[in-house]
C-alpha cells in the first residue's frame, strides 16, 4: 500500500483527524526480484468499499473509488531490478483518471550468499496529481526480510516516507511498516494475513487515532510460475484509514530467456 | 599414448606421461608403494582397532589403494576456496585403477566428526562392500576405518563417492568434494587413442532457492571440472591429429550437465562404463548426476578451446577447461552449438532386439508437496524409503523395470550392483544400451531390463541427493 502511505501518513501526521485517500498498490513485498530477462507485468485493483467520502486538502474522496495501478517490472540481474508504476483512479464525478506515476529500483542479497532470511532493499520515487494527493513529489526507501520455512512464510517491510513536493515537506519521515504471515494449505492455495500501518513522522508517532492500521486476510493463488494471483479484503479500524477496502492482484511473468531447468 | 588423471598427486607426472610410465605407477601403486609412502602413520596405528561387521580386515598385506577422508580447504580459483570434505586432501580424489577380474582391496579412514561411507559407483560386487548402508555395508564410524575387499567387474570408467545422506546440511553427501574416479581396465584394451583425459564435473557452495514449481530446489554459486573453476587448472595440451579419449563422470550432487567443445565433435564409445552398439558422433554430451560417458574426440581444429557447458550460467560459474594445441595461444574460444539435443537411441543397435520379459515391474514416482520453504517428499509407488516396499528380483529372470514418472522433475535413477538395458523411452524401443543410471524425464516413461543376475540388497534411487535423502529409494532383493 506504497501510494496510499505516502499520501495517508503524511496527511494523517499533518492534520489532526486524517483520513484515507488512496490505496494503489497493496502488498507486502518479498526479498525475491525478477529474474533476469523476465518481465512482470502485474494488474493491481482495489475497490474502497467505505471509506473517506469528503476532500481533504483538494484531495478526491476514496469512498466508491476504484484503483486500477499497472506496475511492469523488470529484472536486470540476479540481484536486481527495476519497477514502474502508472496509477489510474475511477470514481464518481470524476470518471477514468491518471493520478501519477512511480519508478522503483531495487537490489537484493543474491540466494548464492546464503543468507538465513532474503533481504532487499527498494527506493520508490514518483509523482502524483494533487487532485488525489496533496504532496505530489514523493519518495520511499523499504527495507525488505522475508522467510520461508516449510509451509510458513512471514516478510517485514519497514518502510520510510518523505515528501519532496506538497503540504508535508518539512514533515520530515514517516514510519509506514507492512508485515505479512501466511500458510501453504496445499501447492496452489496459500493463506495468510497482511498487515500495513502508517504511524506518521517516525520522531512523533502520531496517536493512534491519527494512525493508519489495516489488516488484511488474503490468499495467494500459485497456479502456475508465470502467474501471480492475490485476494485480500482489508479492515481499518482507525479513524485515519478507509475502513474496507477489496484488493485484487494479478500478474503475468514473461520470460525473454530462462528455460526451466531439466535434465 | 598417455593418460591423464585430475591433478595427479605425483607432480612427476604430467599431463602428457607416457603409457609407459603410467603403467609403471600403476603397478607401484597396485602393490601399494607410492600408497604405504603417502600414508600417514596414525593410520597404521589404527589398524589394530576393530572394524566395523561387514568389512573385511587383512591387516598383514598392504591395501591396492588407501583413502582418508578428512576436511580441506581447496582452491576452486584464485579467488575461491571452499571448506569440504575430500579423499587423500584433494578433489576429485586419487585415481583408482584397477583390472577386470583381479582382486582388489582398498583401506579406507574416516577422519570427519561424522560417520561416513564410500559407495563403489558402477561396479557389480557384494553389498557388504558396495558402499549402502541400506544394503548392508557398514558405515566408517567418525576416526574409524575399514578395509574391504573385491573383485572389480565390469571394466570401464565408473567413480567412487560418499553414499552418506545430506538431509538438510549442504555441506554433507555429495554436496561436499567426497568423490574420484574409478576405471576398471578391460582384459583387452585396444587402445585406440593417444591421450586419456579423465574429467569430473562438479557443483559448488550450494544454496536453497524457489524453483519454478514453487517447491524448494538447491542451486549451486560455483561449478568445476577436476576441482577447478574454468581457467584455473591449467590447459589441457593437444597435437592435432591426436585422438583424446575423454572419461567424463558427473559428479554433481543435483545438477544435470551439457558438455561441448566448438568445432569437434564427441564419438561417444561408452555409457555408464559400458561399451556401446553405435558408436555415434555428438556435438554435445549430456550427463545426468552420476552418469558417465566415455568419447573419442579427434582433435582437428587447432586453436585454443573451452571444452565447457554450453549454458552461460553454468560455464560462467566455472563448468569448463581450457583445450590448447601445441604451438596455439590466445583467450579460449567458446560458442555453443545450435541447439542441444541428446537422445540415448543414437547410441543403440540399429535395429532394436524385441526381449520377453519374465516379471514386469511398476516403478510409479511422484512427489508430495511440503511448503514452498521445504524439500518435497518423494515417492516410489506411494511410499518413500523406508517405507517403500522392497520390490523382489528372482535370480536368473528378466525383469522389466518400468520407470513411470509423473513428477514435474526430471530424475537420474540408478540402479546399483547392477546394469539394466535401456528398451524403449517415451513408447520408442531400443536396445543395446546398458546403463546404470537413466535419465528419465518429467512426465514420460522408460523401461529398461534387468537379468537378476548378482544376489544381494540392491539399493535403487534417485541420484540426485535431495530426492534421495527425500525418501526416493527403495531395496531390490532377491527372494
Amino acid at each position: 500500500m506504497k501510494f496510499s502511505l505516502f499520501a495517508l501518513g503524511l496527511l494523517a501526521a499533518s492534520i489532526p483527524m486524517a483520513r484515507a485517500q488512496g490505496n494503489y498498490e497493496i502488498q507486502v513485498y518479498g526479498a525475491e526480484t525478477v529474474a533476469p530477462r523476465n518481465t512482470m507485468v502485474e494488474l493491481h485493483s482495489n475497490f474502497t468499499v467505505d471509506g473517506q467520502r469528503a476532500y481533504i486538502q483538494g484531495a478526491a474522496p476514496t469512498y466508491h473509488a476504484e484503483h486500477e495501478t499497472i506496475e511492469i517490472t523488470q529484472g536486470i540481474n540476479d540481484w536486481s531490478e527495476v519497477g514502474f508504476y502508472i496509477f489510474t483512479s475511477e470514481q464518481s464525478g470524476l470518471g477514468v483518471q491518471w493520478v501519477g506515476d512511480h519508478i522503483r529500483p531495487r537490489v537484493r542479497v543474491p540466494e548464492k550468499w546464503r543468507w538465513p532470511v532474503g533481504v532487499s532493499l527498494s527506493t520508490e520515487v514518483g509523482y502524483q496529481r494533487a487532485l488525489f494527493s496533496p504532496d505530489t513529489w514523493t519518495w520511499e526507501i523499504r527495507p525488505i526480510v522475508d522467510k520461508t520455512s516449510g509451509r510458513w512464510y512471514f516478510a517485514f517491510n519497514p518502510a520510510l516516507e518523505r515528501t519532496w513536493h506538497g503540504p508535508d515537506v518539512n514533515q520530515g519521515v514517516g514510519f509506514s511498516p507492512a508485515a505479512k504471515i501466511s500458510y501453504d494449505f496445499t501447492k496452489k492455495i496459500t493463506g495468510g494475513f497482511e498487515y500495513y500501518a502508517d504511524y506518521g513522522n517516525i520522531a512523533n508517532i502520531a496517536s493512534l487515532h491519527n494512525q493508519q492500521q489495516q489488516l488484511f486476510p488474503a490468499i495467494d493463488l500459485n497456479v502456475s510460475p508465470d502467474w501471480e494471483i492475490d485476494f485480500g479484503v482489508g479492515i481499518g479500524p482507525t479513524a485515519a484509514t478507509d475502513h474496507w477496502i477489496v484488493k485484487g492482484i494479478v500478474g503475468r511473468r514473461f520470460d525473454w530467456g530462462h528455460k526451466k531447468k531439466t535434465l | 599414448m598417455c593418460r591423464h588423471y585430475p591433478d595427479e598427486a605425483d607432480s612427476s607426472l604430467s599431463r602428457t606421461t607416457s603409457r609407459r610410465k603410467f603403467l609403471r605407477r600403476s603397478s607401484l601403486a597396485a602393490a601399494g608403494v607410492l600408497s604405504r609412502q603417502a600414508w600417514p602413520a596414525y593410520i597404521d596405528a589404527q589398524a589394530a582397532r576393530s572394524v566395523p561387521q561387514g568389512a573385511r580386515q587383512t591387516p598383514d598385506t598392504a591395501p591396492d589403494y588407501r583413502i582418508e577422508i578428512s576436511e580441506i580447504e581447496w582452491e576452486l580459483s584464485a579467488k575461491k576456496k571452499v571448506r569440504t570434505a575430500a579423499y587423500n586432501g584433494r578433489i576429485p580424489g586419487q585415481p583408482i585403477r584397477l583390472q577386470e577380474g583381479k582382486p582388489a582391496s582398498i583401506e579406507i579412514a574416516n577422519r570427519l566428526d561424522h560417520a561416513e561411507i564410500v559407495h563403489w559407483h558402477g561396479q557389480w560386487i557384494p553389498p557388504d562392500v558396495d558402499g549402502s548402508m541400506e544394503e548392508g555395508s557398514p558405515m566408517i564410524a567418525p576416526g574409524g576405518h575399514s578395509r574391504i575387499a573385491f573383485t572389480p567387474r565390469p571394466s570401464g570408467l565408473h567413480w567412487y563417492h560418499t553414499h552418506a545422506m545430506a538431509n538438510r546440511d549442504l555441506k554433507h553427501g555429495l554436496y561436499s568434494g567426497q568423490f574420484g574416479p574409478l576405471y576398471v581396465e578391460p582384459r583387452a584394451n585396444p587402445g585406440l587413442y593417444d591421450q586419456e583425459q579423465f574429467l569430473l564435473l562438479h557443483d559448488w557452495e550450494p544454496y536453497y532457492s524457489a524453483s519454478d514449481d514453487g517447491s524448494l530446489m538447491v542451486n549451486y554459486a560455483a561449478g568445476s571440472i577436476n576441482g577447478r573453476m574454468l581457467g584455473y587448472d591449467a590447459p589441457i595440451q593437444v597435437r592435432e591429429g591426436q585422438r583424446i579419449l575423454f572419461h567424463i563422470v558427473n559428479a554433481s550432487a543435483t545438477e544435470p550437465h551439457w558438455l561441448t567443445l566448438p568445432g569437434h565433435q564427441f564419438q561417444v564409445l561408452a555409457l555408464d562404463g559400458r561399451p556401446v552398439p553405435t558408436p555415434a558422433k555428438v556435438e554435445a554430451l549430456r550427463l545426468g548426476p552420476a552418469e558417465r560417458v566415455s568419447a573419442l574426440v579427434t582433435m582437428d581444429a587447432p586453436g585454443v578451446w573451452v571444452l565447457g557447458e554450453p549454458q552461460a550460467s553454468f560455464r560462467n560459474s566455472g563448468v569448463g577447461t581450457v583445450i590448447e594445441y601445441a604451438g596455439r595461444s590466445g583467450k579460449p574460444q567458446f560458442t555453443p552449438p545450435a541447439a542441444l539435443q541428446w537422445d540415448y537411441r543414437r547410441f543403440a543397435d540399429p535395429v532394436p532386439a524385441s526381449y520377453k520379459p519374465d516379471v514386469i515391474i511398476p516403478l510409479v514416482f511422484t512427489s508430495r508437496f511440503q511448503g514452498h520453504g521445504a524439500l518435497d517428499r518423494w515417492m516410489i509407488n506411494g511410499k518413500s524409503y523406508p517405507e517403500t516396499a522392497p520390490v523382489l528380483l528372482h535370480e536368473g529372470l528378466r525383469h522389466r523395470l518400468v520407470f513411470d514418472n509423473r513428477s514435474l522433475d526430471d530424475h537420474p535413477i540408478h540402479l546399483h550392483r547392477h546394469a539394466f538395458e535401456l528398451v524403449s523411452i517415451k513408447g520408442a524401443a531400443l536396445s543395446g544400451v546398458l546403463k546404470d543410471v537413466v535419465i528419465v524425464e518429467a512426465g514420460t516413461v522408460v523401461e529398461a531390463d534387468l537379468v537378476a543376475n548378482n544376489r544381494g540388497n540392491t539399493l535403487f534411487h534417485c541420484h540426485q541427493q535431495d530426492h534421495m535423502d527425500a525418501g526416493f529409494m527403495a531395496l531390490f532383493r532377491y527372494v
